[in-house]
């Protein structure tokens, strides 16, 4: 028993220091996989907030106002979300959260809706997420509106019998539920489908199953790995057309010879030269698409709690959601709008081509 | 022709995984630890042939320093660790959280040092691919992988059988008490096998990311499987433990043939579950 | 507020499979990585239950304690046959297959997109809407968990299990059967874990199959060795301070790439240089 008070009274008393005082700075929150299988793609995400942030504070903050925001660590898994979520909410008292990874999105979409807390989400594209929240927002486009434009460019090509590759994931699930409902839509047949575990490299297996079905064109919907699978996929001769969506825009990929002829539609999100030189001198390493997506989506908050500070409104999460529908418009490394909780922005096909991603068709997710 | 390229492929991970199995049982026999840091180990080396690559140091040498790097750490984690853990009479349960401690304190400094992306290799000859029996098309890596696998393999046999070395370790790990009253100093002895199962799994440790590309967190897999392969085969027989992990990657493999994709993982160990009902000693297990 | 809530109300579940992990590991000598497997099931069955409106919160808890009972002891029958060391890869190939089920069997457990909006618990009528509410109903499971441990331990029942602990040869020569008290104390540890499952899976609202997998049976033996085996302070110690390790761990000030790594990694030097030199845990007997 005497253990119990201990111990408890020690827990307690850290705890409390946790949640220390901070003055006068704009804190805006943010939970990404920093560690475990999403690391990758959660330092990317990282990255690109605190890149906008550093950039915003260097000219003077928003409105004056330092800014910082808080990262937690959710190893992309719901249930350490959520209690972030709280934590951030209830001890740090942001208005707004980041989110990524389309599992831990949704497991926190409830909470945002109960609590008011603007929920901005710039990298996971699970169909779910249009509709999980008011407070949720979408700075890219759903799979389904991409699947839905490569599945239609694929059936003008002449490739109607495809065989999908897809990650037994949330989000990777989702691509594949969505090519098995456009491809089709749009005059195609699906003959196969092969899974491959998140996180792992083998693609063997499951190319020479899919290959065996004798396919036209492969579908793909992984998020890590496509260097390995391209490798791959080129060792065995293969010789079918492969497609995907903006996952795929990969720079390793994309630069390796055996990715020559893949076609997959693309987000356009570019950032310009002066901006990618600048990253690149501060962290060591090029500006890849997780990394712009999060810096426009910064760029979009900052806009927000610019305009209302502006106006001296305080920073809720219901004056940030309502103030950025109010905007709307927004223009960040690219054009975006919000005409529903999910942003229209404009729409490439793109093909690799000699090291180099080319694009061939624009088009725009309608 | 699919069943024989999925076979062949199998092979070569199997082959892999084989190594991985007889080093992990080399220390799990004699000394009776469940050693999930060599999960660890197995990561390191290929970080290290990777970093060295890098650098511009020819692939011979670098792959040298890997394995004399994965020595060292798994001498340094018998000695540090798991001698002083024995001395206190540590119970099992206590040693492999200690394990599993070391595990995740490996991978999370390579995770920090090399960030958590998936490292390619820089060899473009072993992309190089070769088309064998029936249309069988295999990398120069995976060509290589069985090559080593296997003379690693004899290697280990012939340690085992035909060295005095060898063979002290064998009746260490048959009779730990006789072996501390005679003049055979299991604890010295402790420390040369793990010394020389953390070098063996540098082979896998290295050959299988430079297939597949480098992460982190990716050790716990292949050593669970190796580890189920160990049991199978039987504690103590390395042919069994080498073999059976061929058989469990042919599993994986050849099972696609029949069942959808996500479930091969699944089929595997529900196999091994009921095997162990019903044959827990394994096939080859080690006469007593 | 809601933050000290959730995580009184998660340190409350973890209690229950802390006991739980106790009764079995600790108590009964099996050691099991497939905690989390059991755990998943009963969130499952109750998140089943509460979506399709078969029935309310209560039974659904009845029927899940039962059934990871039953889990729990043909789960454990192999130890009973097998060495102890070969049953801690059983115990990983079992827990590794739950994952795999988990994750695949799309019908039953919603696969790797989980299941979303679980409908909250319910005592005798009325939903538990709010934070404070579901905290409650938590604390509760545990008080009354520990409870029944404390009681258990103290019966004949508890005696004959600490014997056999410490010799279980006399016991058998003595002709208690040893088998079936172990069985029983799995049986328990079951009832603790499906509980656990059905209290997790109202409050978080969505289950995936990431909160069952292997890191998890893993952390709650970490649970149980740190905050000390096989004692009631133990269980309740162990999962209170790992719940709150995470946020200590944010106070040490670390550049925020590598921040994550960091943490982890002084996670595993902790577990290291406890099993060096504490390793009966902070409040528990020697394992």
């Amino acid at each position: 028993m005497r253990h119990l008070l201990r111990y408890g009274i020690g827990l307690v008393a850290v705890m409390l220091a946790v949640t220390g005082a901070r003055a006068d700075t704009v804190r805006f929150g943010a939970i990404l996989p920093l560690t475990g299988p999403g690391a990758m793609i959660g330092t990317q995400q990282m990255r690109g907030i605190q890149f906008a942030v550093d950039k915003a504070n260097a000219a003077g903050g928003v409105h004056g106002n330092k800014i910082e925001v808080l990262f937690e660590d959710n190893q992309a898994k719901p249930d350490q979300s959520i209690l972030s979520f709280n934590k951030l909410v209830d001890l740090e008292h942001v208005p707004m959260i980041f989110t990524a990874y389309s599992g831990p999105s949704l497991a926190m979409a409830p909470l945002a809706t109960r609590k008011k807390i603007l929920l901005v989400n710039a990298g996971a594209q699970a169909d779910k997420l249009a509709t999980a929240s008011p407070y949720l927002v979408n700075t890219l486009p759903t799979i389904g509106d991409e699947v839905k434009v490569i599945s239609k460019y694929l059936i003008s090509e002449g490739k109607t019998k495809g065989a999908i590759l897809y990650e037994n994931d949330a989000a990777g699930i989702a691509g594949r539920d969505d090519f098995v409902k456009y491809f089709p839509e749009a005059g195609g047949t699906i003959l196969s489908q092969e899974p491959a575990q998140f996180g792992q490299t083998d693609y063997r297996p499951s190319l020479l199953k899919l290959a065996d079905a004798k396919p036209q064109v492969m579908l793909v919907s992984i998020t890590a790995g496509l260097l390995q699978m391209a490798q791959q996929y080129k060792q065995l001769g293969m010789k079918f057309t492969v497609a995907g969506t903006t996952f795929f825009a990969d720079p390793a990929t994309v630069a390796d010879p055996s990715s020559e002829g893949f076609v997959h539609t693309q987000v356009r999100i570019d950032a310009p030269p002066e901006l990618e030189a600048e990253f690149k001198a501060k962290y060591g390493v090029n500006m890849e698409f997780f990394v712009r997506q999060y810096y426009n989506a910064t760029q979009i908050v900052l806009a927000v709690a610019d305009k209302l500070l502006s106006e001296g409104k305080p920073l809720t999460g219901q004056s940030m959601h309502d103030e950025l529908f109010t905007i709307g418009k927004f223009n960040g490394l690219i054009p975006l709008e919000f005409k529903s909780n999910t942003a229209t922005v404009p729409l490439d096909i793109d093909v690799m081509k000699g090291g180099k991603d080319v694009t061939i068709k624009q088009m725009s997710a309608d | 022709m699919l069943a024989l390229q999925l076979l062949c492929n199998g092979i070569v991970t199997g082959c892999a995984l084989g190594i991985v199995a007889i080093s992990f049982s080399f220390v799990y026999s004699t000394t009776k630890i469940f050693h999930v840091a060599h999960a660890g180990v197995y990561t390191l080396g290929g970080y290290v042939a990777w970093s060295l690559l890098a650098h511009g140091f020819p692939a011979p040498v670098a792959f040298l320093v890997a394995v004399a790097a994965c020595t060292a750490l798994g001498a340094l984690i018998q000695t540090g660790l798991y001698a002083r853990l024995e001395r206190r009479r540590a119970t099992h349960l206590v040693v492999l959280i200690a394990s599993l401690g070391v595990l995740a304190v490996i991978q999370n400094i390579v995770a920090a040092v090399y960030t958590a992306n998936i490292l390619q290799f820089d060899l473009p000859w072993g992309a190089k691919v070769f088309t064998v029996v029936g249309n069988v098309r295999l990398t120069v890596t995976q060509l290589l992988t069985v090559v080593c696998s296997l003379a690693a393999y004899a290697a280990v046999m012939w340690f085992s059988h035909g060295t005095i070395l060898g063979k002290q370790i064998r009746a260490v790990a048959s009779n730990p008490f006789l072996a501390e009253i005679t003049r055979l100093r299991p604890r010295r002895v402790h420390v040369y096998v793990m010394a020389i199962a953390s070098a063996l799994v540098c082979v896998p440790g290295v050959l299988v990311p430079l297939d597949f590309g480098l992460q982190p967190y990716n050790g716990i897999t292949p050593l669970l499987t190796a580890t189920i392969a160990m049991i199978a085969g039987g504690v103590g027989s390395i042919t069994g433990a080498f073999v059976l992990a061929i058989v469990i990657a042919e599993l994986q493999n050849m099972s696609l043939l029949f069942i959808p994709g996500e479930w091969s993982i699944g089929i595997t160990f529900f196999i091994f579950v009921i095997f162990m009902l019903f044959r827990p000693t394994g096939l080859f297990a080690a006469a007593r | 507020m809601d933050f000290w809530l959730s995580y009184l109300t998660l340190a409350s579940i973890y209690v229950l499979l802390g006991l739980s992990t106790n009764l079995l590991v600790g108590i009964a000598g099996i050691f099991s990585v497939s905690q989390a497997a059991v755990f998943g099931v009963g969130a499952y069955i109750v998140a089943f239950f509460l979506m399709n409106d078969v029935m309310s919160f209560l039974p659904a808890l009845a029927i899940a304690a039962v059934c990871c009972v039953a889990l729990n002891i043909v789960l454990t029958l192999p130890a009973l046959r097998v060495a102890g060391d070969y049953f801690v890869v059983t115990s990983f190939g079992i827990q590794l297959l739950a994952t795999a089920v988990f994750t695949n069997w799309t019908g039953g457990t919603g696969g790797a997109n989980g299941l979303p909006g679980i409908p909250p618990a319910d005592l005798f009528g009325k939903a538990l809407e709010d934070t404070s509410s579901e905290t409650i109903l938590c604390v509760g499971g545990m008080v009354l968990g520990c409870l029944v441990f404390w009681l258990v331990m103290r019966a004949p029942f508890g005696r004959l299990l600490r014997a056999i602990r410490e010799d279980e040869l006399a016991v058998a020569a003595s002709g208690k059967s040893v088998l079936r008290a172990k069985v029983s104390a799995a049986a328990l540890a079951g009832a603790f874990a499906g509980s656990a499952g059905g209290l997790y899976a109202t409050f978080l609202s969505f289950i995936d199959p990431s909160s069952f997998d292997l890191d998890s049976s893993i952390l709650l033996l970490t649970m149980v060795v740190v905050g000390g085996a096989r004692t009631l302070a133990g269980s309740i110690i162990g999962p209170f301070l790992l719940l709150a390790l995470p946020q200590i761990l944010t106070l040490v000030e670390i550049p925020t790439t590598i921040a994550a790594a960091a943490r982890q990694l002084i996670y595993g030097v902790l577990l290291i240089v406890f099993m060096l030199f504490r390793p009966q845990g902070l409040a528990g007997e020697k394992l």
